[in-house]
């Protein structure tokens, strides 16, 4: 019989040698792409048509809401998500909610350049400053943006800039793309832009907040991205290859090695091996 | 050359952090202060810059209205010194009457009126539907404590216990694929922005 610290023992090494397949699995696809299938999904689907199906030239809000530390998990959504916009040539007020935001949104529109799409700042799109908003300052949002925001990101008055010109409320809003990190954060849209005022949001999310967003999706919100795999599916169907790419053929491989784990697992009681 | 050094210093700081799962190290503690230091630096940057913006600028302006969300901001504060801790309640005070009072609306309709609705109709429109309904109203059965868990409720709870860990289960798959992402996130950046560019490739 062998005692608790022998079978600690066993279970680490157990569990190291898991780890160690999942780093080479990861670690192949990053040096040679594999190309790996990838299955599209209904709400990345409904994601993707919200976009495409808007008439050229309509207004999308984009709430920024990212984490400088969570990047990995949803650079793919928010280039494949900006270069579809761009592509259909709608309007874009940004606007961000988290305090690394204004960061990333510079150097992700290094990456997707709007005006390499003939898009024009301050006609074309805009974006807004950090302001911390929670809950409370999406419903002011909604309701007046010049509550919020004085000024955009370089500070110029908003009254000043042709794009925010009509703008001030949720009227001059056709579709919301609601950017977030924090799982709870898609009832502040739910509850402040589609129960009062109607308007289509979509969003975008981490893999693991991706449940917490289903519920609302497809009758309150029109379509989400969860995870990076999401954003790679995202890149497919627009046809805009980014970092999600390598990334989904080194999330599969190194995922394997954990399913082969649950599966032993799970046989193993039935074949009478000692644990 | 230069992006070569930025890379080396990004790599150094991700090997430094992830030295932690071999041991506690000197390496690990100066990546982790490093870390630490420059995101309180950048969070406190940004948020005096905002209240700068939304607060004392209009109050320079004239607009003296605003001086008053910035001394409630400022009640906060007062914990630091036990004599005065109790002016903090104020802007406390405020802050979960106006969240209470922005969420309530939204919270009776968005989540509960209407998720109950659609969940009702979805019922009758094929098995997923059927599915979700069922595993709701088991899931929520399992949370009755008035009653003892035997009969028809009993098996209710057992149908429910099984749609929560399947639920539970599928969070936390969710969680283990976001820690992989992170992981390749940052063998990506350590090839492409130091080895790659290091090898010429």
């Amino acid at each position: 019989m062998a005692t608790v610290k022998e079978r600690l023992a066993k279970t680490t090494r157990f569990y190291q040698i898991i780890w160690a397949l999942c780093l080479i699995g990861m670690f192949i696809p990053l040096v040679r792409p594999l190309g790996l299938p990838v299955v599209l999904s209904e709400p990345v689907k409904d994601y993707y048509n919200s976009i495409v199906d808007l008439p050229e030239g309509s207004v999308i809000a984009v709430s920024f809401g990212a984490s400088a530390a969570l990047l990995d998990e949803q650079e793919a959504q928010f280039l494949a998500t900006w270069k579809t916009i761009f592509q259909q040539g709608h309007k874009v007020i940004f606007y961000c909610s988290t305090e690394d935001s204004p960061i990333v949104i510079r150097n992700e529109l290094i990456v997707v350049v709007p005006e390499s799409y003939g898009y024009t700042y301050g006609t074309d799109y805009v974006i807004l400053p950090y302001s911390p908003l929670g809950e409370a300052g999406q419903a002011a949002f909604a309701q007046s943006i010049r509550s919020i925001y004085s000024t955009d990101i370089k500070g110029d008055p908003l009254d000043e800039i042709p794009l925010m010109e009509d703008i001030d409320n949720e009227e001059g809003i056709d579709l919301l793309v609601y950017q977030y990190t924090s799982c709870t954060d898609i009832e502040w849209a739910v509850r402040q832009w589609v129960v009062p005022f109607n308007t289509p949001v979509i969003a975008t999310t981490l893999g693991c907040c991706g449940p917490m967003a289903a519920p609302y999706y497809p009758t309150q919100i029109q379509g989400f991205l969860s995870g990076s795999g999401a954003g790679t599916e995202l890149e497919v169907i627009s046809g805009n290859p980014g970092p999600g790419a390598a990334m989904g053929d080194a999330k599969n491989l190194g995922i394997l090695p954990f399913l082969a784990a649950i599966l032993w697992m799970n046989i193993k009681p039935f074949i009478g091996k000692e644990e | 050359m230069t992006s070569v050094i930025g890379g080396l210093i990004g790599t150094l700081f991700i090997i430094s952090v992830m030295s932690m799962l071999w041991k506690d190290n000197v390496f690990f503690r100066f990546g982790q202060a490093a870390i630490m230091g420059a995101s309180v630096a950048h969070y406190t940057f940004m948020n005096f810059q905002s209240v700068h913006t939304n607060a004392i600028k209009p109050i320079l302006a004239g607009n003296v209205l605003f001086i008053i969300p910035l001394i409630l901001g400022l009640l906060t504060y007062s914990r630091l010194s036990s004599d005065i801790s109790w002016l903090a309640k104020y802007p406390t005070n405020v802050l979960v009457g106006v969240g209470t009072g922005v969420m309530i609306a939204g919270t009776l309709r968005g989540q509960i009126i209407d998720q109950i609705k659609q969940t009702i109709l979805d019922a009758f429109t094929g098995l997923n539907g059927i599915l979700i309904f069922i595993g709701v109203v088991t899931a929520f059965s399992f949370f009755i404590f008035t009653k003892e868990h035997t009969g028809a409720l009993g098996t209710s709870v057992k149908i429910g216990r099984v749609f929560l860990m399947i639920s539970l289960g599928a969070n936390f798959s969710g969680e283990l694929v976001w820690y992989l992402t992170q992981m390749i996130g940052r063998m990506m950046y350590i090839l492409n922005e130091f080895i790659w560019p290091l090898l010429g490739a």
